[in-house]
Protein backbone atom coordinates (compact mmCIF):
# COMPACT_ATOMS: atom_id res chain seq x y z
CA UNK A 1 0.00 0.00 0.00
CA UNK A 2 1.21 3.50 -1.01
CA UNK A 3 1.79 6.25 2.36
CA UNK A 4 2.01 9.60 2.11
CA UNK A 5 5.51 9.31 4.43
CA UNK A 6 6.87 8.41 1.26
CA UNK A 7 8.79 11.50 -0.19
CA UNK A 8 7.71 10.98 -3.79
CA UNK A 9 3.91 9.95 -2.96
CA UNK A 10 4.19 13.43 -0.56
CA UNK A 11 5.46 15.19 -3.47
CA UNK A 12 2.78 14.24 -5.83
CA UNK A 13 0.11 15.17 -3.19
CA UNK A 14 1.78 18.64 -2.92
CA UNK A 15 2.06 19.78 -6.42
CA UNK A 16 -1.29 18.36 -7.08
CA UNK A 17 -3.42 20.08 -4.11
CA UNK A 18 -0.98 23.15 -3.35
CA UNK A 19 -2.19 25.61 -5.42
CA UNK A 20 -5.84 25.49 -4.43
CA UNK A 21 -5.06 25.20 -0.90
CA UNK A 22 -3.03 28.86 -2.01
CA UNK A 23 -6.01 30.19 -3.60
CA UNK A 24 -8.46 28.86 -1.41
CA UNK A 25 -7.43 30.40 1.75
CA UNK A 26 -5.88 33.84 -0.88
CA UNK A 27 -9.91 34.25 -2.09
CA UNK A 28 -11.27 33.54 1.18
CA UNK A 29 -9.00 36.17 3.23
CA UNK A 30 -7.32 38.21 0.48
CA UNK A 31 -3.72 37.82 1.97
CA UNK A 32 -1.13 36.16 0.09
CA UNK A 33 1.18 35.68 2.87
CA UNK A 34 -1.25 34.21 5.10
CA UNK A 35 -1.84 32.05 1.96
CA UNK A 36 1.48 30.61 1.73
CA UNK A 37 1.78 30.05 5.23
CA UNK A 38 -1.20 27.96 5.29
CA UNK A 39 0.05 25.32 2.18
CA UNK A 40 2.95 25.18 4.51
CA UNK A 41 1.29 24.62 7.88
CA UNK A 42 -1.40 22.41 6.14
CA UNK A 43 1.27 20.02 4.75
CA UNK A 44 3.81 19.84 7.69
CA UNK A 45 0.73 18.74 9.53
CA UNK A 46 -0.11 16.28 6.47
CA UNK A 47 3.26 14.93 7.17
CA UNK A 48 3.73 14.88 10.61
CA UNK A 49 1.00 12.73 10.31
CA UNK A 50 1.64 10.62 7.26
CA UNK A 51 1.15 7.18 8.38
CA UNK A 52 -2.42 7.96 9.95
CA UNK A 53 -4.11 9.61 6.29
CA UNK A 54 -4.20 7.30 3.50
CA UNK A 55 -3.17 9.33 0.24
CA UNK A 56 -6.83 9.19 -1.23
CA UNK A 57 -7.75 11.36 2.35
CA UNK A 58 -4.39 13.47 1.73
CA UNK A 59 -6.89 15.96 -0.40
CA UNK A 60 -9.51 16.84 1.97
CA UNK A 61 -6.88 16.55 5.03
CA UNK A 62 -4.79 19.57 3.75
CA UNK A 63 -8.17 21.57 2.72
CA UNK A 64 -9.38 20.88 6.02
CA UNK A 65 -6.25 21.95 8.37
CA UNK A 66 -5.77 25.20 6.03
CA UNK A 67 -9.61 26.10 6.34
CA UNK A 68 -9.88 25.62 9.88
CA UNK A 69 -5.94 27.30 10.45
CA UNK A 70 -7.35 30.97 10.19
CA UNK A 71 -10.73 29.79 11.02
CA UNK A 72 -12.15 33.40 13.40
CA UNK A 73 -8.76 34.32 13.24
CA UNK A 74 -7.94 36.79 10.50
CA UNK A 75 -10.19 39.16 9.28
CA UNK A 76 -10.67 39.33 5.43
CA UNK A 77 -8.33 42.04 3.74
CA UNK A 78 -9.47 42.88 0.01
CA UNK A 79 -8.83 40.54 -3.04
CA UNK A 80 -6.92 41.66 -5.43
CA UNK A 81 -7.09 39.78 -8.53
CA UNK A 82 -4.97 40.18 -12.12
CA UNK A 83 -7.39 40.85 -15.03
CA UNK A 84 -6.34 39.29 -18.20
CA UNK A 85 -7.13 41.35 -21.34
CA UNK A 86 -9.00 39.05 -22.82
CA UNK A 87 -11.99 40.61 -23.68
CA UNK A 88 -9.90 43.45 -25.60
CA UNK A 89 -6.97 40.58 -27.10
CA UNK A 90 -8.91 39.99 -30.02
CA UNK A 91 -9.41 43.96 -30.65
CA UNK A 92 -6.93 46.08 -32.35
CA UNK A 93 -8.37 49.77 -32.51
CA UNK A 94 -9.96 50.43 -29.19
CA UNK A 95 -11.32 53.44 -28.58
CA UNK A 96 -10.00 55.80 -25.65
CA UNK A 97 -13.64 55.55 -24.33
CA UNK A 98 -13.83 52.10 -24.95
CA UNK A 99 -10.68 51.14 -22.92
CA UNK A 100 -12.01 53.91 -19.73
CA UNK A 101 -14.81 51.94 -19.57
CA UNK A 102 -13.16 48.74 -19.30
CA UNK A 103 -11.05 49.94 -16.64
CA UNK A 104 -14.18 50.85 -15.02
CA UNK A 105 -15.86 47.77 -15.26
CA UNK A 106 -12.77 45.86 -13.56
CA UNK A 107 -12.92 48.49 -10.64
CA UNK A 108 -16.71 47.91 -9.92
CA UNK A 109 -16.19 43.92 -10.51
CA UNK A 110 -13.34 44.23 -7.88
CA UNK A 111 -15.26 46.10 -5.48
CA UNK A 112 -18.34 43.40 -6.43
CA UNK A 113 -16.06 40.61 -5.22
CA UNK A 114 -14.75 42.03 -2.29
CA UNK A 115 -18.01 42.74 -1.02
CA UNK A 116 -19.23 39.30 -0.94
CA UNK A 117 -18.96 37.09 2.24
CA UNK A 118 -15.81 35.25 2.25
CA UNK A 119 -17.56 31.51 1.45
CA UNK A 120 -19.42 33.37 -1.62
CA UNK A 121 -16.35 34.45 -3.35
CA UNK A 122 -13.97 31.78 -2.21
CA UNK A 123 -16.59 28.99 -4.15
CA UNK A 124 -17.27 31.82 -7.18
CA UNK A 125 -13.40 32.16 -7.65
CA UNK A 126 -12.27 28.54 -7.20
CA UNK A 127 -15.17 27.75 -9.83
CA UNK A 128 -14.10 30.97 -12.07
CA UNK A 129 -9.95 31.45 -11.53
CA UNK A 130 -9.24 27.16 -11.05
CA UNK A 131 -12.41 25.45 -13.05
CA UNK A 132 -13.21 23.52 -9.95
CA UNK A 133 -16.30 21.71 -10.07
CA UNK A 134 -19.36 22.31 -7.33
CA UNK A 135 -18.37 18.73 -6.36
CA UNK A 136 -15.12 19.39 -5.62
CA UNK A 137 -15.73 23.10 -3.77
CA UNK A 138 -18.36 21.08 -2.09
CA UNK A 139 -15.33 18.39 -0.56
CA UNK A 140 -13.15 21.31 -0.40
CA UNK A 141 -15.74 22.88 2.02
CA UNK A 142 -17.39 20.11 3.82
CA UNK A 143 -20.94 21.13 2.30
CA UNK A 144 -23.04 19.66 -0.44
CA UNK A 145 -23.32 20.40 -4.03
CA UNK A 146 -26.79 22.12 -3.50
CA UNK A 147 -25.32 24.88 -1.06
CA UNK A 148 -22.37 25.47 -3.50
CA UNK A 149 -24.52 25.43 -5.97
CA UNK A 150 -26.78 28.55 -4.11
CA UNK A 151 -23.38 30.28 -3.17
CA UNK A 152 -22.94 30.60 -6.79
CA UNK A 153 -26.19 31.69 -7.78
CA UNK A 154 -26.11 34.16 -4.68
CA UNK A 155 -22.90 35.42 -5.94
CA UNK A 156 -23.45 36.14 -9.69
CA UNK A 157 -26.53 37.91 -8.25
CA UNK A 158 -25.29 39.76 -6.01
CA UNK A 159 -22.14 40.66 -8.38
CA UNK A 160 -24.40 42.14 -10.86
CA UNK A 161 -26.41 43.82 -9.02
CA UNK A 162 -23.52 45.70 -7.13
CA UNK A 163 -22.06 46.18 -10.54
CA UNK A 164 -25.12 47.67 -12.64
CA UNK A 165 -25.95 49.42 -9.26
CA UNK A 166 -29.06 47.88 -8.67
CA UNK B 1 -36.74 28.80 -14.32
CA UNK B 2 -34.96 26.28 -11.16
CA UNK B 3 -33.57 26.91 -8.26
CA UNK B 4 -29.86 28.42 -8.47
CA UNK B 5 -30.33 29.05 -12.57
CA UNK B 6 -27.43 31.18 -12.32
CA UNK B 7 -25.22 28.40 -11.50
CA UNK B 8 -26.18 25.70 -13.60
CA UNK B 9 -25.77 28.21 -16.57
CA UNK B 10 -22.20 28.94 -15.68
CA UNK B 11 -21.99 25.06 -15.17
CA UNK B 12 -24.21 24.86 -18.63
CA UNK B 13 -26.71 22.58 -16.89
CA UNK B 14 -29.31 24.32 -18.20
CA UNK B 15 -31.92 22.68 -21.03
CA UNK B 16 -32.08 24.74 -23.70
CA UNK B 17 -35.68 25.92 -23.00
CA UNK B 18 -34.22 27.27 -19.79
CA UNK B 19 -31.53 28.83 -21.73
CA UNK B 20 -33.18 30.46 -24.33
CA UNK B 21 -35.61 31.80 -21.37
CA UNK B 22 -32.52 33.21 -19.77
CA UNK B 23 -30.75 34.85 -22.58
CA UNK B 24 -34.03 36.72 -23.60
CA UNK B 25 -34.38 37.90 -20.11
CA UNK B 26 -32.90 41.74 -19.71
CA UNK B 27 -30.38 40.96 -17.11
CA UNK B 28 -28.60 38.42 -19.43
CA UNK B 29 -26.26 40.71 -21.18
CA UNK B 30 -24.85 41.48 -17.88
CA UNK B 31 -24.66 38.01 -16.82
CA UNK B 32 -23.09 37.78 -19.76
CA UNK B 33 -20.44 40.17 -19.29
CA UNK B 34 -19.66 39.08 -15.97
CA UNK B 35 -18.85 35.22 -16.78
CA UNK B 36 -16.48 36.81 -19.56
CA UNK B 37 -15.07 39.49 -17.38
CA UNK B 38 -14.19 37.01 -14.46
CA UNK B 39 -12.96 33.93 -17.26
CA UNK B 40 -9.95 36.55 -17.53
CA UNK B 41 -9.28 36.74 -13.37
CA UNK B 42 -6.29 34.88 -12.37
CA UNK B 43 -5.11 34.35 -9.05
CA UNK B 44 -1.73 35.57 -7.37
CA UNK B 45 1.74 33.53 -8.72
CA UNK B 46 2.42 30.22 -6.80
CA UNK B 47 5.47 28.24 -7.39
CA UNK B 48 4.25 24.64 -6.23
CA UNK B 49 7.80 23.71 -6.75
CA UNK B 50 9.05 26.70 -5.01
CA UNK B 51 6.53 26.14 -1.70
CA UNK B 52 7.55 22.45 -1.56
CA UNK B 53 11.57 23.01 -1.60
CA UNK B 54 10.45 25.48 1.29
CA UNK B 55 8.58 22.94 3.37
CA UNK B 56 11.00 19.95 3.07
CA UNK B 57 14.17 22.67 4.17
CA UNK B 58 11.98 24.17 6.73
CA UNK B 59 9.94 21.66 8.53
CA UNK B 60 10.46 18.31 7.39
CA UNK B 61 14.40 17.87 7.19
CA UNK B 62 14.32 19.64 10.76
CA UNK B 63 11.08 17.94 12.31
CA UNK B 64 11.47 14.35 13.61
CA UNK B 65 8.69 12.89 11.32
CA UNK B 66 6.10 10.43 13.14
CA UNK B 67 5.43 7.39 12.54
CA UNK B 68 2.95 5.24 14.50
CA UNK B 69 5.01 2.07 15.44
CA UNK B 70 1.32 0.74 16.10
CA UNK B 71 0.91 -1.75 13.49
CA UNK B 72 4.75 -3.29 14.42
CA UNK B 73 3.47 -3.10 18.15
CA UNK B 74 0.16 -4.93 17.48
CA UNK B 75 1.83 -7.65 15.66
CA UNK B 76 4.41 -8.28 18.30
CA UNK B 77 1.74 -8.85 20.93
CA UNK B 78 -0.44 -10.88 18.68
CA UNK B 79 3.27 -13.23 18.14
CA UNK B 80 3.93 -12.93 21.64
CA UNK B 81 0.23 -14.48 22.68
CA UNK B 82 0.45 -17.17 19.84
CA UNK B 83 3.85 -18.38 20.71
CA UNK B 84 2.94 -18.01 24.74
CA UNK B 85 -0.20 -20.41 23.76
CA UNK B 86 2.14 -22.35 21.59
CA UNK B 87 4.72 -23.00 24.33
CA UNK B 88 1.97 -22.91 26.89
CA UNK B 89 -0.29 -25.93 25.10
CA UNK B 90 3.02 -27.71 23.83
CA UNK B 91 3.94 -28.82 27.87
CA UNK B 92 0.34 -28.85 28.63
CA UNK B 93 -0.04 -31.84 26.11
CA UNK B 94 3.17 -33.38 26.88
CA UNK B 95 2.31 -33.36 30.45
CA UNK B 96 -1.30 -34.96 29.54
CA UNK B 97 -1.48 -38.80 30.32
CA UNK B 98 -1.81 -41.54 27.67
CA UNK B 99 -5.57 -42.68 29.02
CA UNK B 100 -6.99 -46.06 27.93
CA UNK B 101 -10.25 -47.51 29.78
CA UNK B 102 -12.70 -49.93 28.86
CA UNK B 103 -16.26 -50.30 29.01
CA UNK B 104 -18.63 -53.02 30.59
CA UNK B 105 -18.04 -56.36 28.88
CA UNK B 106 -14.96 -54.99 27.48
CA UNK B 107 -11.52 -56.00 27.41
CA UNK B 108 -8.46 -54.11 26.66
CA UNK B 109 -4.53 -54.65 26.02
CA UNK B 110 -2.08 -51.45 26.81
CA UNK B 111 1.54 -52.18 25.90
CA UNK B 112 4.17 -49.77 27.90
CA UNK B 113 6.79 -47.67 26.27
CA UNK B 114 9.17 -50.33 28.35
CA UNK B 115 7.17 -53.44 26.95
CA UNK B 116 5.48 -53.67 30.10
CA UNK B 117 2.03 -55.20 29.54
CA UNK B 118 -1.33 -54.30 31.26
CA UNK B 119 -4.35 -56.13 30.65
CA UNK B 120 -7.40 -54.24 31.62
CA UNK B 121 -10.38 -56.22 32.68
CA UNK B 122 -14.57 -54.84 32.10
CA UNK B 123 -14.88 -51.19 33.64
CA UNK B 124 -11.65 -50.36 34.32
CA UNK B 125 -8.91 -47.25 33.24
CA UNK B 126 -5.68 -46.78 33.49
CA UNK B 127 -3.61 -44.27 32.94
CA UNK B 128 0.27 -42.87 32.55
CA UNK B 129 2.69 -40.29 31.24
CA UNK B 130 4.13 -41.55 28.22
CA UNK B 131 6.76 -38.69 27.78
CA UNK B 132 7.88 -39.12 31.92
CA UNK B 133 8.08 -42.93 31.57
CA UNK B 134 12.05 -43.56 31.81
CA UNK B 135 12.09 -41.17 35.16
CA UNK B 136 9.05 -42.87 36.76
CA UNK B 137 7.17 -45.91 35.92
CA UNK B 138 3.93 -45.12 37.30
CA UNK B 139 0.35 -46.11 36.45
CA UNK B 140 -2.71 -44.69 37.51
CA UNK B 141 -5.49 -47.70 37.93
CA UNK B 142 -9.52 -47.73 38.65
CA UNK B 143 -10.84 -51.46 38.19
CA UNK B 144 -8.67 -54.06 37.79
CA UNK B 145 -5.75 -55.02 35.62
CA UNK B 146 -3.19 -57.76 35.46
CA UNK B 147 0.58 -56.35 34.93
CA UNK B 148 3.48 -57.78 33.37
CA UNK B 149 6.03 -55.76 34.47
CA UNK B 150 9.51 -55.61 32.28
CA UNK B 151 12.43 -55.85 34.81
CA UNK B 152 13.93 -52.18 35.47
CA UNK B 153 13.30 -49.65 37.94
CA UNK B 154 10.70 -49.07 40.22
CA UNK B 155 7.38 -49.50 38.82
CA UNK B 156 3.92 -48.27 40.89
CA UNK B 157 0.47 -48.53 40.46
CA UNK B 158 -1.45 -45.81 42.28
CA UNK B 159 -4.74 -46.65 43.14
CA UNK B 160 -7.70 -44.67 45.76
CA UNK B 161 -7.48 -47.58 47.91
CA UNK B 162 -3.14 -47.79 48.18
CA UNK B 163 -0.16 -47.91 45.98
CA UNK B 164 1.92 -51.13 44.75
CA UNK B 165 5.18 -51.32 43.97
CA UNK B 166 7.14 -54.02 41.98
CA UNK B 167 10.18 -54.02 40.27
CA UNK B 168 9.84 -56.32 37.74
CA UNK B 169 7.02 -59.29 37.87
CA UNK B 170 3.23 -59.99 37.04
CA UNK B 171 0.50 -59.63 39.16
CA UNK B 172 -3.48 -58.65 39.62
CA UNK B 173 -4.67 -56.02 41.33
CA UNK B 174 -8.42 -55.62 41.43
CA UNK B 175 -9.59 -52.11 42.71
CA UNK B 176 -13.35 -51.59 42.73
CA UNK B 177 -15.72 -50.02 45.48
CA UNK B 178 -14.83 -50.96 48.65
CA UNK B 179 -12.86 -54.08 47.30
CA UNK B 180 -8.89 -53.78 46.61
CA UNK B 181 -7.25 -57.60 45.92
CA UNK B 182 -3.75 -57.49 45.10
CA UNK B 183 -2.69 -60.85 43.74
CA UNK B 184 1.20 -61.75 43.07
CA UNK B 185 1.85 -64.66 39.82
CA UNK B 186 5.64 -63.83 40.07
CA UNK B 187 8.03 -62.01 42.02
CA UNK B 188 7.61 -59.83 44.30
CA UNK B 189 5.20 -56.75 44.92
CA UNK B 190 5.03 -53.95 47.70
CA UNK B 191 1.36 -53.05 48.49
CA UNK B 192 1.28 -49.58 50.70
CA UNK B 193 -2.24 -49.83 51.94
CA UNK B 194 -3.46 -46.99 54.43
CA UNK B 195 0.37 -46.03 55.10
CA UNK B 196 0.88 -49.83 55.63
CA UNK B 197 3.79 -51.94 53.72
CA UNK B 198 2.86 -55.71 52.85
CA UNK B 199 5.34 -58.04 51.54
CA UNK B 200 3.87 -59.93 48.90
CA UNK B 201 5.24 -62.43 47.54
CA UNK B 202 4.75 -64.70 44.40
CA UNK B 203 1.61 -66.93 44.77
CA UNK B 204 -0.49 -64.98 47.61
CA UNK B 205 -2.19 -61.91 47.37
CA UNK B 206 -3.47 -58.93 49.41
CA UNK B 207 -7.47 -58.37 50.24
CA UNK B 208 -8.92 -55.38 51.95
CA UNK B 209 -12.68 -55.36 51.60
CA UNK B 210 -14.61 -52.35 52.94
CA UNK B 211 -11.46 -51.09 54.54
CA UNK B 212 -10.77 -54.63 56.42
CA UNK B 213 -7.88 -56.73 55.45
CA UNK B 214 -9.32 -60.23 54.79
CA UNK B 215 -7.44 -63.19 54.99
CA UNK B 216 -7.27 -64.57 51.16
CA UNK B 217 -6.42 -67.14 49.58
CA UNK B 218 -4.11 -68.95 47.76
CA UNK B 219 -4.28 -67.62 44.22
CA UNK B 220 -4.38 -70.84 42.02
CA UNK B 221 -2.70 -70.82 38.31
CA UNK B 222 0.02 -68.50 36.97
CA UNK B 223 -2.70 -66.05 35.63
CA UNK B 224 -5.71 -64.43 37.03
CA UNK B 225 -8.89 -66.07 36.04
CA UNK B 226 -10.33 -63.37 34.05
CA UNK B 227 -7.53 -63.67 31.52
CA UNK B 228 -8.69 -67.26 30.55
CA UNK B 229 -12.50 -65.80 30.87
CA UNK B 230 -13.62 -67.00 34.06
CA UNK B 231 -13.98 -64.83 37.33
CA UNK B 232 -13.41 -66.87 40.37
CA UNK B 233 -14.08 -66.11 44.08
CA UNK B 234 -12.65 -67.25 47.71
CA UNK B 235 -15.22 -66.16 50.50
CA UNK B 236 -16.07 -63.06 48.84
CA UNK B 237 -19.28 -61.69 49.84
CA UNK B 238 -21.85 -62.03 47.69
CA UNK B 239 -22.52 -58.14 46.74
CA UNK B 240 -19.14 -57.94 44.45
CA UNK B 241 -19.76 -61.17 42.95
CA UNK B 242 -22.52 -59.54 41.40
CA UNK B 243 -21.31 -56.25 40.55
CA UNK B 244 -18.46 -58.26 39.06
CA UNK B 245 -21.20 -60.16 36.72
CA UNK B 246 -22.82 -56.71 35.75
CA UNK B 247 -18.75 -55.71 34.62
CA UNK B 248 -18.43 -58.66 32.49
CA UNK B 249 -21.69 -59.18 30.72
CA UNK B 250 -22.99 -55.51 31.12
CA UNK B 251 -25.99 -56.45 32.86
CA UNK B 252 -28.07 -54.69 35.70
CA UNK B 253 -28.32 -57.69 38.69
CA UNK B 254 -30.73 -56.73 41.42
CA UNK B 255 -31.74 -58.81 44.31
CA UNK B 256 -34.29 -59.68 46.73
CA UNK B 257 -34.42 -61.55 49.91
CA UNK B 258 -30.77 -62.43 49.36
CA UNK B 259 -28.01 -61.33 52.30
CA UNK B 260 -25.56 -60.17 49.97
CA UNK B 261 -22.84 -60.04 52.35
CA UNK B 262 -22.99 -63.86 51.99
CA UNK B 263 -19.38 -65.62 51.65
CA UNK B 264 -18.99 -66.52 47.77
CA UNK B 265 -16.67 -69.40 46.68
CA UNK B 266 -16.94 -70.33 42.95
CA UNK B 267 -16.14 -69.32 39.52
CA UNK B 268 -18.28 -68.38 37.02
CA UNK B 269 -17.75 -68.10 32.39
CA UNK B 270 -17.27 -64.51 31.54
CA UNK B 271 -18.63 -65.75 27.81
CA UNK B 272 -21.28 -67.64 28.81
CA UNK B 273 -24.23 -65.56 30.84
CA UNK B 274 -26.75 -68.50 31.36
CA UNK B 275 -23.85 -70.74 32.35
CA UNK B 276 -22.37 -67.97 34.40
CA UNK B 277 -26.01 -67.66 36.32
CA UNK B 278 -26.30 -71.51 36.95
CA UNK B 279 -22.73 -71.36 38.27
CA UNK B 280 -23.53 -68.31 41.01
CA UNK B 281 -27.45 -69.19 41.77
CA UNK B 282 -26.50 -73.19 42.49
CA UNK B 283 -23.78 -72.89 45.11
CA UNK B 284 -25.79 -69.89 46.73
CA UNK B 285 -28.55 -71.71 46.69
CA UNK B 286 -30.88 -68.91 45.12
CA UNK B 287 -32.61 -68.62 41.80
CA UNK B 288 -33.03 -66.02 38.93
CA UNK B 289 -35.04 -64.61 36.58
CA UNK B 290 -33.43 -62.73 33.47
CA UNK B 291 -35.52 -59.98 31.68
CA UNK B 292 -33.75 -58.29 29.09
CA UNK B 293 -30.77 -56.90 30.43
CA UNK B 294 -32.04 -57.43 34.18
CA UNK B 295 -31.27 -60.67 36.37
CA UNK B 296 -32.78 -60.67 39.59
CA UNK B 297 -31.61 -63.22 41.76
CA UNK B 298 -33.96 -64.15 44.79
CA UNK B 299 -34.38 -66.85 47.51
CA UNK B 300 -37.26 -69.28 47.75
CA UNK B 301 -39.56 -69.99 45.02
CA UNK B 302 -41.15 -66.50 44.93
CA UNK B 303 -39.06 -63.68 43.64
Amino acid sequence: MSNVCEDHIFSKVFKTHSKTVFNFIFYKFGNEEKAHDAVQEAFVKLWQNCAKVSPEKAKSYVYTVANNLYLNVIKAEKVRLKHANSLSNDRTNESPEFLMEEKEYKEKLDNALNALPDNQRTTFLLNRIDGKKYAEIAEMEGVSIKAIEKRMHLALKSLREHIDGI
Amino acid sequence: MQENYLAKWLSGELSEEELREFENSPEYASYKRLKDATSGLQAPEFDPDLALQRLKEKHIYNTPKVISLNPFKKFLRVAAVVAILLVGSYFYVSTLNEKVSTAYAERSEVVLPDNSEIFLNADSQVSFSKKNWDNKRNVDLKGEAFFKVAKGKKFTVSTEHGTVAVLGTQFNVENRKDFFEVTCYEGLVRVTHNNQETKLPAGTSFLVINGKIVDDGMPSGSLPSWMNNESSFESIPLKYVFAELERQFDIKVSSKNIDTNLLFTGSFNNTDLDMALKSISTPSKTNYRVKGDNVLFYAGNTP
